[in-house]
Formats: structure tokens, sequence, C-alpha cells
């Protein structure tokens, strides 16, 4: 086992779950497009595609999860992995949402005259800031403080009270989703309302997509301190999922102020 | 032969690019904000009325003006 190795590496015994997901990839990228153009089972396939990702994330972590807490390969130099792999997978996530609010500010910055040189548009029911989005929004970095407070429960080697804080964390923030749902389902533009819906539920929509990964994230992250798998010097996981969380309720903090505020006025 | 006077827009320093499309879109706004503040008995609107069509091609127009009809013009009138 990994005494009998003479490194402080870890060479993963072989799987499939590459092949896997990048056959779910596939299915899901075919199906994609054959849902949206006038092919027959599109729609089949792009579930498929997409249950198959999904299966294929939930095999190859619970693989990790075996191969660190169970095995113990994850000597310092193995975390530096997942640590640096984390921080570059939020950087990225990051110019992916730059990119969604460049393109609303395109649009919104300097609207065109198709649309009457004005913003919002003619016609747009657009939200009150002041009402939920303000709800919203200090519910989300609350999440974050009680993350933090998680954070040093592990460190202090207080396990029971770092699951309470986790199931604070998570409860503010299945309210604040539950609350975003409420708003859009109520909401009187939709994303085919000109290029104000479109730009309004891409960025707001993927933060809370984003939103809703991070929350489950941090449930596993739960479930795992619950079980007594991390311990004050070893818990990647968790910091990977804390990081994770203080981006997206930062993150938060743009829509807010420069699309349902500085957009609605 | 009498001297014909040809004039057009003046240029606007708001806007001092290449593209005039706002420029004509602003003039034809003007224009139908005077009227509406006005009537268009009184010529004080008349010079933002030959300010757009001189800056507005004629299809923009024509547009612009159907879409006031149905009510589905979306500029600030």
């Amino acid at each position: 086992m990994i005494e009998s190795q003479r490194h402080s590496y870890h060479l993963v015994d072989p799987s499939p779950w590459p092949i896997s997901g990048s056959l779910g990839a596939l299915a899901t990228t075919v199906g994609g497009v054959m849902y949206m153009h006038p092919f027959q089972g599109g729609a089949t396939l792009l579930s498929l595609g997409l249950i198959f990702i999904l299966y294929t994330m939930f095999v190859w972590w619970r693989d990790v999860l075996r191969e660190s807490t169970l095995e113990g390969h994850h000597t310092k130099a193995v975390q530096l992995g997942p640590r640096y792999g984390s921080i570059l997978f939020i950087v990225s996530e990051v110019m992916f949402l730059f990119a969604f609010f460049w393109a609303s500010s395109h649009s919104s910055l300097a609207p065109t005259v198709e649309i009457g040189g004005i913003w919002p548009p003619k016609g747009i029911g657009v939200l009150d800031p002041w009402e939920i989005p303000f709800l919203n929004t200090p519910i989300l970095p609350s999440s974050g403080a009680a993350v933090t407070w998680a954070h040093h429960a592990i460190l202090a080697g207080k396990e029971k009270r770092a699951v309470y804080a986790l199931v604070a964390t998570v409860s503010l923030a299945l309210v604040s989703t539950g609350f975003q749902g409420m708003e859009y389902y109520q909401a009187p533009p939709t994303i085919s309302d000109s290029i104000y819906g479109s730009t309004f539920f891409l960025a707001t929509g993927f933060h809370g997509f984003h939103v809703i990964i991070g929350t489950l994230f941090l449930i596993i992250c739960g479930i795992r301190q619950y079980l007594g798998q991390m311990t004050k010097e070893h818990h990647v996981g968790f910091e990977a999922a804390a990081w994770y969380w203080h981006f997206v309720d930062v993150v938060r903090l743009f829509p807010f102020v420069s699309i349902y505020w500085w957009g609605g006025i | 032969m009498a001297e014909i006077e040809l004039k057009t827009a003046p240029a606007d320093f708001r806007f001092p690019t290449t593209n005039q499309t706002r420029h004509c879109f602003t003039r034809y706004i003007e224009y139908h904000r005077c009227v509406a503040a006005k009537g268009d008995e009184v010529g004080d609107c008349q010079k933002f009325a030959k300010y757009y069509r001189s800056l507005c091609p004629g299809e923009w127009v024509e547009k612009w003006n159907e879409q006031r009809e149905s009510g589905t013009f979306p500029g600030p009138l």
C-alpha cells in the first residue's frame, strides 16, 4: 500500500469514469443539438447524457473520497492537486460569469435604437430591486459567514459545532434559492422579452445554478463532517466548498448592483 | 437661376462619431415630443422635422411611423 511506495504521490488505479464522463458529454452535446433542431429523439439523448454525466460525477468523486479518507493516499503533496485545481476552476467560473456581465453591460449601457434607445426597454415590467433581490442579498453573505464559522469549528476540532454551522449555511442557501425561485415564477418579463430578458435571465440564472451546485457541495461536506471524515488538518474538500461558496456570494453582489438596481432605473 | 439654399442638420456635439444613427433617432423623437407638447400648427417643431428628414433613411422613418401608429414604437415619445 502507501507504505511500500517510496514517493509521496498518488498513482491512481485504472478507472472507467473518465471514458464514461466523455461518453456522457458526447450524448449531452449531440442530444442538445438534436433537441434544438427538428430531429427525433433529441430530448431523450440529452436527458440520458445529463444523467450519465451526473452519475459519473457521483461515482468518480465517491472514488476520490474512498482513496483519500479510507485508503489514505492523499498526502500533503497530493492535496495540492485538488487545492490548485479548485482555485483554477473558480477562476474559470469567474471568467464565465464575466462574459455574461459584459453582455449585460454591452446591451444596457448604450441601448440601441431598435429598442428605443432606453433601458430598461419600454414595456418591461422591471422587478423592484428593494423587494426580493434586496432580501436575498444579505441572506447569501450570511450563509458565507456561517461557512466561515463552520471552518473555524473544524479547525478547532469542534466537530458537532461544525455540523450545526454547515446546517445553518445550507438552510440559508436553500431559503435564498426558494425566494429566488418564487421571484422567477412571478416575474413579469420572460427570457424571450428582448435583450433585457435574455441578459437578465442568463446572468441571474447561471448565478442561481452555481448557488445550487454550491449548496449540494456543502450538503455533501455536511454529511462527511457528520460521519467524521474530516480532521482539523485535512479537509481539502471542505475548503474547496467554502471557497466556491464565497465566490458565489461575492458574485451575487454584482448582479444586484448592476442588473437589479442600476438596470431597473 | 435662383440660388438654391442647401442645408442639412447641424453637427451636434452629442453625437461626435461617424455613426449618426442616434442623432437621427434623437431628432425624430424630439420632433414628436415637440408636437405632443406644442401641437404641429406652431412652426417651432418644423426645424426638428427638417433635421430628422435630412439625417434619417426613408425606410427607418416609414417603419417608425408605422410603429407609432400601431402603438409599438419603443422610444420615449
